[in-house]
């Protein structure tokens, strides 16, 4: 045995067989297992826009600042709002959303927030605003600013060239879907690629609480909070931390990201709904838009704050924005 | 005698100059990519944004700096250890010449943003085949070199060198399977779970056979020669020599605690993490006790105080890595500054101490001469030591208030600090003190870069005065 260090390639062979025996254990044999390839019901590929802006991400290296997955621990599954998901499992990050995944991007370092849950959290009118000035939005943020992605237009043919390399792995995009690509990214630019793969982010699961969203009140109802100076303050403050971001601190709105609350038209019709379409809004997101009839903003995505306000708080913001509406108002005269 | 060597010495100090440049490159853009972690007005251009300049950081000091010196000292090494010239001199220049145009491609694409987005495997794929066959070349001369040998017994640096030879290899063939989508864009063959895995497989041992088993070559090779003294134990080199390679390899799903990867893979990677502080402690016990033979080297031999120090962080990174693996620590630190505190202590600790005490050994020889200055490099070494103890300390404090901020719930379970701002704005002051021990770090390896080229400026001279005057090989012969 002490012979094997004179002589040097049957010392190189039987490294090269010590270094195998964990390469196969734990790399090589796990990639034939099936606990490795799992894949959650109804996973499809990133639509063609949202994979353009997975290569941005890729190129402008997201990755170092932020990770994309939440972990099994009850602090992490609160932050990133996964506890109100009808089942165990939507709550954290499971391996069969990621099965399209080339490569992942989970991360190593949380410089900024997970972005696993992202297309639950936040609108697309609130990443446009921040990627072009994220200290605008995030005072204290040290993100830097995106706003040159707005100058790159995003290039259909090589996003093509990108699908096909992503079927060769196992991305099952059709050919009608490769052939429809350069049409569906025409105009847009690699912001809008990015702000769409953003807000894609988390949606193989469904995480929205199933149940507890689906909220109906007829548009009769009346708002149970009295409009008194507690009432209106505490909406004020609610309003501050959940809304002021996108539609502003005094709810006028921003352009390009959310619409005043304060002028005269509401979801892009003039004239006013009652308390109770405010209220759909606010709990159930854009998608009771259809429910009121009114097209609100083309791309508008505002997401459903159902998680984030109780019933209660709901009605109290909407108490503050009236007081703020007739203030306006009365201003106005 | 030394005639026959010139050719590659200098080929050796093309590597030590070349990732003294690249060194030097890293370190800057390091110090600008933590000034704007506080400051993100820094962040001047598409191409000098924090997410594009991270990875030419890691990779302008793993590749450029790290395995550039790798190259040089291991040619150096091999050639002592065999008491021969490289077989093939004109290889090991030409793979000189490639090292420093794939390093200065890779710096200039990652600015660009072509990046694979695996980490420690960002380069995209033309470069990646630059990198093979600059492996190739190097393994060829190692191995010709060992196998033409004029010593029969393989020292201990050589195992060390012939591990490193073929695990990186196998390392990064795999994890750099990848399928083009034009010249430089290309996906992982691998997919979420399996892409996590074999990635951190790679990444893991990335550091393994390039941050642990050339260092340790070098240190086995370099303390003995700059202190004198022979190494303590045989036996004990080649236990820790076998359980370190062994284990290695099974550690990689230990950066995967928590995740979607299955939690046998987890586990079984906790496991032998925990082991690796064995055959990692073999080698630190073996320093030891090598200048345990006589402590008065510390005060007498300059070089050792950075051989001691280096093994004692070597030490305290392999237990401090063991006890992150473990879930309860790593449920607090993971994902927080913590981590960077933790590769910082290897890479300015005991890989920088490791490399520069190597190179201020070799560089003279090369001119039979002296180095120009022990006083600067002794300067040098209380600079970087305290430079590198302030910035992992610091990091360490930063993960553990941050990891501590995102854990904190009322008895209801609601977070006290629901708003992810409120927990990074604390980091700034942590990260400016990081910033400066990175100034401070920085001026003492400029001490370093200093005194080598003044030791070569030095070497020149003595040589030019020989040439006016007959050898005394020549007149011997």
């Amino acid at each position: 045995m002490a012979d094997i260090y004179k002589k040097p390639i049957t010392f190189a062979v039987l490294s090269a067989v010590v270094v195998l025996v964990g390469t196969i254990a734990t790399m090589a044999y796990p990639l034939l297992r099936a606990d490795m390839h799992p894949k959650v019901e109804g996973l499809v590929p990133l639509p063609a826009l949202a994979l353009a802006g997975r290569d941005v991400y890729q190129r402008e290296g997201c990755v170092s600042c932020h990770t994309q997955t939440v972990r099994p621990l009850p602090s992490e599954v609160v932050r990133y709002g996964g506890n109100k998901a009808a089942a165990p499992g939507g709550q954290y990050s499971v391996a069969g959303e990621f099965a399209y995944d080339h490569p992942f991007l989970w991360g190593s370092k949380r410089t900024g927030p997970d972005l696993a849950f992202e297309g639950w959290i936040k609108p697309a009118g609130w990443h446009l605003a921040h990627f072009t000035d994220p200290q605008k939005v995030v005072p204290q943020s040290n993100m830097p600013s995106y706003a040159f992605l707005k100058d790159q237009s995003i290039d259909g043919v090589a996003l093509q060239a990108h699908m096909r390399a992503l079927r060769s792995v196992g991305v099952p995009y059709t050919d009608a879907q490769i052939a429809a690509a350069p049409a569906e990214v025409q105009g847009k630019t690699d912001l809008d690629g990015l702000v769409a793969y953003t807000v894609s982010l988390g949606k193989a699961v469904d995480r929205s609480g199933g149940a507890a969203l689906a909220s109906d009140v007829a548009l009769a109802t009346p708002n149970p909070k009295t409009h008194d100076r507690t009432t209106i303050k505490q909406g004020h403050k609610l309003f501050a931390a959940n809304c002021a971001a996108c539609h502003g601190d005094e709810a006028e709105g921003q352009e390009g990201v959310a619409p005043s609350l304060v002028d005269d038209t509401f979801l892009g019709v003039k004239g006013d709904l009652p308390d109770a379409a405010y209220f759909l809004m606010v709990k159930n997101g854009s998608d009771a838009k259809k429910g009121l009839g009114r097209p609100g903003v083309p791309d508008g995505g505002m997401s459903s704050f159902a998680k984030d306000l109780s019933d209660d708080d709901i009605w109290s913001v909407i108490v503050y924005l009236r007081a703020r509406k007739a203030h306006e108002a009365a201003e106005g005269e | 005698m030394t005639t026959d060597y010139r050719y590659d010495h200098q080929t050796v100090q093309g590597f030590i100059l070349s990732a003294i440049f690249w060194g030097v490159v890293g370190i800057l853009v390091g110090l600008l990519i933590s000034v704007q972690l506080w400051h993100p007005a820094a962040n001047l251009a598409p191409y000098l944004t924090y997410g594009r300049l991270r990875p030419v950081h890691t990779n302008s000091l793993a590749f450029g700096l790290g395995v550039g010196a790798i190259f040089g000292l291991s040619f150096w090494i091999v050639m002592r250890l065999c008491k021969r010239p490289l077989l093939f001199p004109r290889l090991a220049r030409l793979q000189l010449w490639l090292f420093n145009v794939g390093i200065a491609a890779a710096a200039v694409t990652l600015a660009m943003g072509y990046t694979q987005s695996n980490e420690y495997a960002e380069l995209e794929w033309p470069l990646d085949i630059a990198i093979v066959v600059l492996w190739v070349m190097f393994a060829v001369n190692v191995f010709g070199t060992i196998i033409k040998r004029r010593e029969e017994q393989m020292y201990v640096s050589l195992w060390y060198i012939i591990a490193t030879v073929v695990a990186v290899a196998v390392l990064y063939l795999v994890n750099n399977l990848a399928v083009p989508a034009g010249l430089w864009k290309s996906y992982h063959v691998f997919a979420g779970v399996n892409s996590a895995n074999v990635e951190w497989w790679y990444g893991h041992n990335a550091v393994g056979f390039v941050f642990t088993t050339p260092i340790l070559a070098m240190f086995y090779y370099f303390l003995p020669k700059a202190t004198g003294l022979p190494i303590f134990s045989h036996r004990l080199s080649i236990v820790a020599f076998w359980s370190l390679i062994f284990a290695y390899l099974w550690t990689g799903a230990h950066l995967l605690v928590y995740t979607p990867v299955p939690d046998w893979l987890q586990t079984l990677a906790i496991v032998f993490t925990v082991f690796l502080i064995a055959p990692s402690w073999g080698s630190v016990v073996n320093g030891y006790y090598t200048v345990g033979q006589d402590w008065s080297k510390m005060r007498s031999s300059y070089l050792t105080k950075f051989f001691v120090l280096g093994i004692t962080f070597y030490g305290l990174q392999t237990v401090q890595g063991p006890t992150q693996a473990l879930r309860v620590v790593s449920q607090l630190i993971h994902y927080t500054d913590w981590v960077p505190g933790h590769v910082h202590m290897g890479t300015m600790g005991w890989v920088a101490l490791t490399v520069t005490a190597s190179v201020y050994y070799v560089i003279p020889r090369i001119y039979g001469t002296e180095i120009f200055s022990e006083k600067l490099a002794n300067v040098h070494f209380w600079l970087v030591l305290v430079g590198q103890l302030l910035f992992s300390i610091t990091m360490w404090i930063t993960g553990i208030r941050q990891g501590w901020m995102w854990k904190a719930t009322d008895a209801e379970g609601h977070l006290t600090y629901r708003n992810f701002t409120e927990t990074l704005a604390g980091n700034y002051p942590f990260w400016q003190v990081r910033t400066l021990a990175g100034v401070i770090f920085t001026v003492g390896m400029l001490f370093f870069v200093y005194n080598v080229l003044m030791t070569i400026r030095k070497g020149r001279a003595v040589q030019a005065a020989e040439a006016l005057q007959p050898s005394p090989a020549v007149t011997a012969a």
